[in-house]
């Protein structure tokens, strides 16, 4: 089975991070792999094992994103592709959706699998928009996969519970990270990873009207979230201060 | 003068109360503005809904009715919303944000070419767009940002604006819809439901939320105690879904369900912030903690440092005093 993984190059939000005139300054060396799509990749690796194939991860982004390529390969996909940026472009999900239907467009495959969400900015939105542009089947925040022939079988979170989808392959799913653990890259894999092939493709080799990249959506600013203060502690006897609690939420709080 | 339209979800049959909410805003905005505010209700029994749909200011609500609604799948549901869209044309079509909404405002999003913003915490209207925060950075951080364009989609955090009633006559109106099996792009094989009296987290008005401190059947059903004399959904931390003590429906945090009820009890809860991501907007915060350096007591409103065991049965005993 073939397998693509579009990944990407997320700043660390575990990383400190300070607001300076409504930009966010953070640690630039603190870029990781989203969690979402290392699960999505670890997915794919998973059913490679099972089914065999070949699993091939796409990264869009600026020369530095290479590192975030070779974090996949050292798990174990098998090749990568850098579609370059300067990262200056203010894209969105949008634009990153048109960038990945162009260059899937002319492509075989079976499952293309992403993240459901970037950690960062938590949009969750390019994953339907690639399928949507595609013209493919598609589900969202998978929790489990399985593949049988043509079929992927997904189970996704849902509103009411998890539902059970059947999708025929090509399809595209996007992948929660309660799906699995992502492996850690062990030396092997990391010694590997250095000889495998990653293709560098410019973004106007795709052809894709810059005009189309242009965002829809913007961030005009951050800003600290308004800190939620922290109120009493009660300490002491169990009978007395649970006692003491619950009056106060009735008498102060009013909520009971 | 232009149409706000909102999207209104049923789920289990019921409206979703977040849907209301976001409708109440729509029609704040609709008529601070001089635009009209319609809604359109998508399910299997879509007519049924429009009475009380119309109490929260709908002047025109649009009911798209057919069997295959009856569960969630992305390809009727996107097919319903663009011929809504195609008709109605909206500036802006505001949803709230469900797993649901989710799974397809990307994708209607490419099929209309529309400018979207997901999840946002408020939103208020610009001329040509609207502007609106949403928390970022594992909701650490808000963000404040701008969508442009002639359509716009929004989707909506639950418990972000109040119920506002506004009762109107609304006209009624149906959009034709048909599918064949074969434009059906997948198939729903089951659905595995927490259990069928649960209550839904996005709604509630109060949540029981277990961490890695409810070990035992004995914990569960001190949990199960609460909740049930409270009406409150049970939550549960990432631990607890993943060694499968709870159902990982009931998994509230980044990357479960994000929830902002009047009132939140943390049972056994430290406070990571995956699992503050999700519930940091609950009116007020009650945790239960062993661990006075836990870091769920930073933003509890009442912080109880106690064993769960020794301090449930007395917070229950006094709470059945109190109601009774």
């Amino acid at each position: 089975m073939k397998f693509y993984v579009c990944i990407k190059m997320v700043p660390d939000v575990y990383a400190p991070i300070q607001i300076k005139d409504g930009e966010l300054i953070m640690d630039a060396d603190r870029m990781v792999l989203n969690a979402y799509d290392a699960s999505a990749v670890e997915e794919a690796l998973v059913l490679k094992e099972e089914h065999g194939g070949e699993v091939e991860v796409v990264c869009i982004g600026p020369s530095k994103a290479s590192e975030t390529i070779r974090k996949a390969l050292a798990m174990g996909a098998d090749k990568g592709v850098h579609i370059q940026t300067t990262g200056e472009e203010e894209y969105d999900s949008g634009s990153y959706a048109r960038v990945l239907a162009a260059y899937f467009g002319d492509k075989e495959f079976d499952v293309l699998s992403l993240g459901k969400q970037s950690q960062d900015t938590d949009s969750g939105l390019t994953g339907s928009m690639v399928a949507e542009l595609l013209d493919l089947p598609y589900a969202t925040n998978a929790v489990g996969l399985k593949a049988d022939g043509s079929t992927i079988t997904v189970k996704r979170q849902g509103d009411a519970g998890q539902e059970m989808i059947d999708l025929p392959t090509p399809c595209v799913v996007t992948c929660s990270n309660d799906m699995n653990e992502p492996r850690i890259p062990n030396l092997k894999g990391i010694m590997a990873s250095k000889r495998k092939p990653v293709d560098t493709i410019e973004l106007s080799a795709l052809g894709v009207d810059e005009s189309e990249l242009s965002a829809k959506t913007k961030v005009l600013s951050y800003e600290e979230k308004p800190a939620r203060e922290a109120g009493k502690k009660y300490e002491g006897e169990p009978d007395e201060v649970a006692r003491e609690v619950a009056q106060l939420l009735d008498s102060e709080a009013n909520v009971l | 003068m232009s149409t706000l339209l909102t999207h209104i979800a049923i789920t289990d049959g019921k409206i979703k109360r977040s849907s209301l909410e976001v409708l109440s805003r729509c029609k704040e905005l609709a008529d601070a503005n001089g635009h009209t505010v319609e809604a359109v209700v998508i399910d299997a029994n879509a007519s049924s809904y429009t009475d009380d749909i119309q109490k929260y200011g709908a002047t025109k609500i649009y009911t798209v009715e057919d069997p295959v609604f009856k569960n969630h799948m992305n390809t009727p549901m996107l097919k319903a919303l663009v011929n809504v869209m195609n008709e109605v044309q909206p500036s802006l079509f505001a949803f709230a944000s469900t797993e649901s909404t989710k799974d397809i405002l990307g994708a209607l999003a490419a099929n209309q070419g529309a400018a979207v913003l997901a999840d946002v915490s408020s939103f208020e209207l610009t001329d040509g767009g609207i502007k609106a925060k949403r928390p970022v950075m594992a909701a650490k951080i808000m963000s404040n940002n701008e969508a442009k364009g002639d359509k716009v989609i929004v989707s909506v955090r639950s418990g972000s604006y109040d119920l506002a009633e506004n009762p109107v006559d609304a006209e009624v109106a149906s959009i034709s819809f048909s599918m064949s099996d074969d434009e059906m792009k997948a198939t729903l094989k089951e659905i595995i439901s927490a259990s069928g009296d649960t209550i839904d987290l996005n709604e509630a008005e109060a949540i029981v939320a277990a961490g890695r401190g409810v070990k035992d059947e004995e914990a569960k059903n001190l949990i199960s105690e609460l909740a049930g004399l409270l009406n409150a959904g049970i939550g549960a931390s990432r631990a607890l879904t993943e060694a499968g003590v709870y159902d990982p429906s009931l998994q509230i945090g980044q990357t479960g369900k994000v929830v902002s009820p009047q009132l939140y009890i943390a049972v056994g809860i430290s406070g990571a912030i995956q699992h503050v991501a999700g519930m940091a907007n609950s009116k007020v915060i009650v945790a239960i903690n062993k661990d006075p350096d836990a870091p769920i007591f930073e933003i509890a409103d009442y912080g109880i440092v106690g064993d769960l065991y020794k301090v449930l049965p007395p917070f229950i005993e006094e709470i059945k005093k109190i109601k009774s």
